[in-house]
């Protein structure tokens, strides 16, 4: 073995054993199995999450386009092992021998659906089907009882006659059509054809479902995206569902933000360690220069060693995530299909590079001095000088790089950075002022407290590093505190225990006065009737839009502007909705004569049109023209009726409108719902349970997470405590020699020290607080788009918690040093 | 030396030449500059102005580099604080210098000088595991084991108690004899000092020869 080798190896095993670099690895450790197991526990938990969010659109991604797709897309699928379905949704009379009623016709393929269960009973026995079979078809309730059939009669279908084969009991695409008029029929998509139904002009609206291993899907959604015309939309479940999608996207910010914090404490105590850990090797390196041994020789030892610690510790820190990635995962099994491996390529990369960052980056300068310590130092005495400011580029840099690569946004790493640069100047000038101002009150305080400021008066400058190091450590405990009880808060306020989990559609305007008292009976929690109307948008201040926005049309008609692409459902009313606000104009007086519509504000922004314009919409046979005298933003997460088009009631009042609402069904009000619906046939109900108990499901996991975290900063912060303390130790052992030689008593000495770490601790604790506060303003604004609350209660927890724990660390750090007899103190610092 | 704008001089005017296998102490008051003197004559630094040669090569225009190569060919050090390696063995501390020279039989060796040295049962200990006196015998079997042209003690009894001293003294004589190794001592200790064969003393950062009727001066 190379001799360089061998030392290097007896320097780790030993240096290990003595605990000198305990901290360093145990920071690897801890930010290697923090981001594995949060990396690898936030995409398990995303992936278990979108697999059973997917039935609620039947598919992994959808293609809704008004024209069938050309046969070399079911090609594409199948050849890169997609599996693929066809809805074809239209409207139609339906007739059975003595009555008619308007129903939703559904024509699916085969293998429908792709994705969930299409719940049929047949024969009293609910099963979970696919398509009917060819002349059968399943129907929902309200066609027996509108049409006044039973299971096993025919009906007819346009030219087709067709045998009810089953009921369906539950759609699982079905949440997604509110807006559906009249009850649904399933068909087989090979009967399409003979229904005659398609024929030039008739509305038909094609839903194309795919579904596959998900490099699959990824390969086939490369291939499809850029043929997705203005007209089509090519959609996931997380596009469409946006409740989830927006509390996941939120979750998944607030961890890799948290965990990132996590890690830059991590980073800051290899920084700290490793700095304390290089100035007492310096001696080691003195006798190896002295002896003859050439600097590149120490540079092998030192790298080699180094280089080691770090390897053991990155492969440490990933065996802990391993096992906490298991334990997270074995805690949600219950509420959460977890599939995949455990260890995932991606996690691993990530949480190895972080290791690498972490035990390179921070240390490389301390290293960089040792390997350059003079022999003379054997006999002059070590440089336990200030690095110079341009030393700590390569920290700063990695600092940087870490950041961006969690948050993947330039400008926010570069913000927190520089604002962290400046936050830090800020606060070693503040530190400093305090300090020198502390030493005045200490002179008037008891004799403990005298040398406890005293102490910090004199190491002004090395305390206030520390203080920089232990009021950011504060500062991101409370940050992430604070953010943790903001966005649970935030997601409970948005799906409070009345959140709506029905909505009633179809409701004739015959039965709204029936519907009205059925809630009022029951006391339900409702949205209020909405009217709806169909409409098309066909011109914006006279110019036509196009109807259909194909490559085709629009070569055709170059003066047409952008339209919707389908038909609207448009509504009036007196007051404006609740989760509705007025961006720009106004909302109209009620029983206003003059005809206004108000717009949603992202539609008015891809219609490019503004406050003034004027819109012509299509109704049947007639064709209103209205200004836009508002635009309005609307919170589409919130479980109502929602539209782009509100009209005041003069506009639309006298069309005929079908009316739907949503509404908190309790339990105890199910029954009796259900008894409303068998009463009042023609009325349908759409649940929305599902999707609200997943997302419930969701906030409670990642709210677990959101724990686990917590303690992971925690842990992070005070590892850079007690290498703060630490590396302040051998100036303590001298000074407390000195003191114990002078007389001073233990019981004083405790006190002073305690006293010291508790004055550090509240001080950093109050100027956390404050930082903390500017930070989540920032964060609450820019990044989760929250509103932004004042959180005074914490500044206190702040400076209690920061002196106490602090105090405590501190303490207990020093406490084998108090412990030691003045002699020995004495032999030990000669 | 430069201080600020302050530029003083610690050595000046100082000759002096030592010859194989001589015996030297370099005696003075503290500050006199007895340490810068050994830590140019032994290549650790560089004067502002002279020349130094050792074994006939010139150190005052070698670099870091080259010094070091010297010194690890012709020199060897004994410290007032022993300065062992803390992470490794009593007998790993000895084999040190024979393992940087690449000499094959560095355990053997090793074994050998703590056998002379009186610590032939410690050698798995660590250095905290060891009184002062053993630490700096471990040393002295340190700085013998490559059997140095010149070997350089600075103060090698001054952290040792009285006896303790002695015996060190002892046996870094006995090696010194037994290897016919130069020594240069600095020390503050006068009976150490008339152990050698010549004494010198530094005043004030310059040199004057004690003379002595046992030192032959060249």
């Amino acid at each position: 073995m190379k001799n360089w080798f061998k030392h290097s190896l007896s320097l780790l095993k030993h240096e290990l054993k003595r605990g000198e670099l305990t901290i360093v690895a145990l920071a690897i450790i801890l930010a290697v199995s923090a981001v594995f197991s949060l990396t690898g526990f936030s995409n398990h938990i995303k992936n278990a999450l979108v697999n059973e969010s997917t039935a609620f659109i039947a598919a992994d991604r959808v293609w809704a386009t008004s024209r069938p797709l050309s046969e070399n897309v079911k090609a594409k699928a199948d050849e890169l092992n997609v599996n693929s379905a066809t809805q074809v949704f239209m409207t139609s009379m339906v007739f059975s021998e003595e009555r008619m009623v308007l129903a939703s016709l559904t024509a699916v393929t085969d293998l429908y659906p792709l994705r969930g269960d299409l719940l049929v009973e047949q024969e009293g026995v609910e099963s979970a089907v696919n398509a009917p079979d060819i002349n059968r078809v399943w129907v929902q309730q309200g066609i027996l009882s509108k049409l006044d059939v039973n299971e096993g009669d025919s009906i007819e279908i346009g030219n087709k006659s067709f045998v009810i084969q089953g009921v369906i009991n539950q759609i699982p695409d079905a949440s997604f059509s509110v807006f559906t008029s009249g009850p649904t029929i399933i068909l087989h998509f090979d009967d399409l054809q003979e229904t005659g139904l398609i024929q030039p002009g008739s509305r038909i609206w094609y839903e194309y479902l795919y579904a596959g291993e998900p490099s699959d899907i990824k390969d086939f959604e490369e291939w499809v995206k850029p043929q997705v015309n203005e007209s089509q939309r090519w959609y996931d479940i997380k596009d469409s569902q946006s409740s989830l999608a927006n509390a996941l996207n939120r979750a998944e910010k607030y961890l890799s933000l948290a965990s990132m914090l996590g890690i830059v404490l991590a980073a800051v105590a290899v920084a700290v360690a490793g700095r304390r850990y290089a100035q007492r090797q310096q001696s080691v390196v003195a006798i190896f220069k002295a002896m003859g041994t050439s600097k590149q020789y120490v540079r092998k030892v030192y790298l080699l060693h180094w280089s080691l610690l770090s390897a053991v510790s990155i492969i440490a820190g990933l065996l802990v995530g391993v096992l906490l990635l298991a334990i997270g995962l074995n805690s949600v099994k219950d509420q959460l299909q977890i599939q995949g491996q455990l260890i995932e390529l991606y996690p691993l990369l990530v949480a190895s590079f972080t290791g690498v960052i972490c035990a390179c980056a921070f240390a490389i300068v301390p290293l960089k001095e040792l390997i350059n310590t003079s022999p003379l130092s054997i006999l002059r005495g070590f440089n336990n000088k200030a690095l110079p400011w341009y030393a700590h580029i390569p920290a700063i840099s990695a600092l940087f790089l870490l950041i961006w690569l969690f948050s993947k946004n330039l400008p926010l790493s570069l913000a927190l950075v520089v604002g962290g640069l400046l936050v830090s100047g800020v606060i070693m000038l503040t530190a400093k002022l305090i300090l020198m101002l502390s030493r005045r009150a200490g002179a008037k305080a008891g004799k403990s407290w005298h040398l406890a400021l005293a102490n910090l008066k004199r190491r002004a400058n090395e305390n206030a590093v520390q203080l920089i190091s232990f009021t950011i450590a504060i500062e991101l405990l409370l940050l992430i505190f604070v953010m943790k009880g903001a966005i649970i808060d935030e997601w409970q306020r948005q799906l409070p225990a009345d959140t709506a989990n029905r909505f009633l559609v179809n409701i004739a305007h015959d039965k709204v006065d029936e519907v009205e008292a059925f809630i009022e009976q029951h006391n339900i929690v409702s949205s209020g009737l909405y009217p709806v109307v169909r409409g098309r948008l066909t011109a914006i201040n006279d110019v036509k839009t196009i109807r259909r926005a194909t490559k085709e049309d629009e070569t055709k008609d170059d003066t047409a502007r952008r339209g919707v692409g389908r038909e609207l459902n448009l509504t009036w009313r007196n007051d404006l909705p609740s989760e509705n606000k007025i961006l720009d104009g106004s909302w109209w007086q009620q029983d206003s004569q003059s005809a206004q519509v108000s717009i949603e504000q992202k539609l008015a922004e891809r219609l490019e049109v503004s406050i003034g314009d004027s819109l012509s919409f299509q109704i049947g046979s007639d064709v209103v023209e209205v200004p836009i005298t508002s635009i309005r933003e609307v919170n589409w997460n919130s479980l109502q009726p929602n539209f782009y088009m509100i009209f005041n009631p003069k506009v639309l009042s006298d069309f005929p409108a079908s009316y739907i609402n949503s509404m908190y069904i309790t339990e105890e009000n199910k029954p009796k719902l259900q008894e409303f619906l068998t009463d009042y046939p023609t009325v349908s109900m759409i649940d929305v349970e599902a999707i609200i108990n997943q997302l419930r499901t969701v906030i409670s996991q990642v709210s677990l997470a959101i724990e686990f975290v917590l303690i992971l900063v925690v842990l992070a912060g005070s590892l850079v405590l007690v290498a703060q303390v630490q590396a302040s130790m051998e100036e303590r052992e001298r000074e407390l020699a000195i003191l114990k030689t002078l007389g001073a008593k233990s019981k004083m000495l405790n006190l002073s020290v305690l006293y010291e770490f508790v004055a550090l601790g509240a001080v950093a604790g109050l100027m956390a607080s404050i930082a903390m506060e500017i930070a989540v303003y920032i964060l609450q604004t820019r990044v989760f788009d929250m509103t932004p609350s004042l959180h005074l209660s914490y500044w206190l927890i702040g400076i209690v918690s920061g002196a106490l724990f602090v105090g405590i660390v501190g303490f207990l750090s020093c406490s084998r040093l108090l412990k030691l007899s003045s002699v020995t103190l004495i032999r030990r610092t000669m | 030396m430069n201080l600020s704008s302050k530029t003083i001089d610690i050595l000046q005017n100082v000759s002096l030449e030592v010859n194989a296998g001589e015996t030297i102490a370099i005696v003075g008051s503290s500050g006199s500059g007895k340490t810068t003197l050994l830590s140019i004559i032994a290549g650790l630094d560089i004067p502002t102005s002279g020349e130094v040669y050792l074994k006939g090569q010139a150190l005052h225009v070698a670099d870091e580099e080259a010094r070091a190569a010297i010194r690890g060919q012709y020199v060897g050090f004994i410290f007032q604080q022993f300065l062992l390696i803390p992470s490794l063995t009593a007998k790993e501390n000895i084999m040190l210098p024979a393992e940087l020279a690449n000499m094959d039989n560095a355990e053997v060796l090793a074994q050998e000088l703590l056998t002379k040295v009186g610590l032939s049962e410690r050698g798995d200990h660590f250095p905290s595991q060891l009184s002062g006196g053993e630490q700096q015998r471990v040393a002295i079997a340190r700085a013998f084991i490559t059997q140095p042209d010149i070997l350089f003690a600075d103060e090698p009894t001054g952290n040792l108690d009285n006896t303790t001293g002695a015996q060190i003294e002892n046996l870094l004589f006995e090696l010194h004899q037994q290897a016919g190794t130069t020594l240069v001592v600095v020390t503050h200790d006068p009976k150490l000092a008339e152990r050698c064969q010549r004494q010198v003393v530094m005043n004030n950062g310059h040199l004057e020869e004690q003379p002595a009727p046992l030192v032959e001066v060249v």
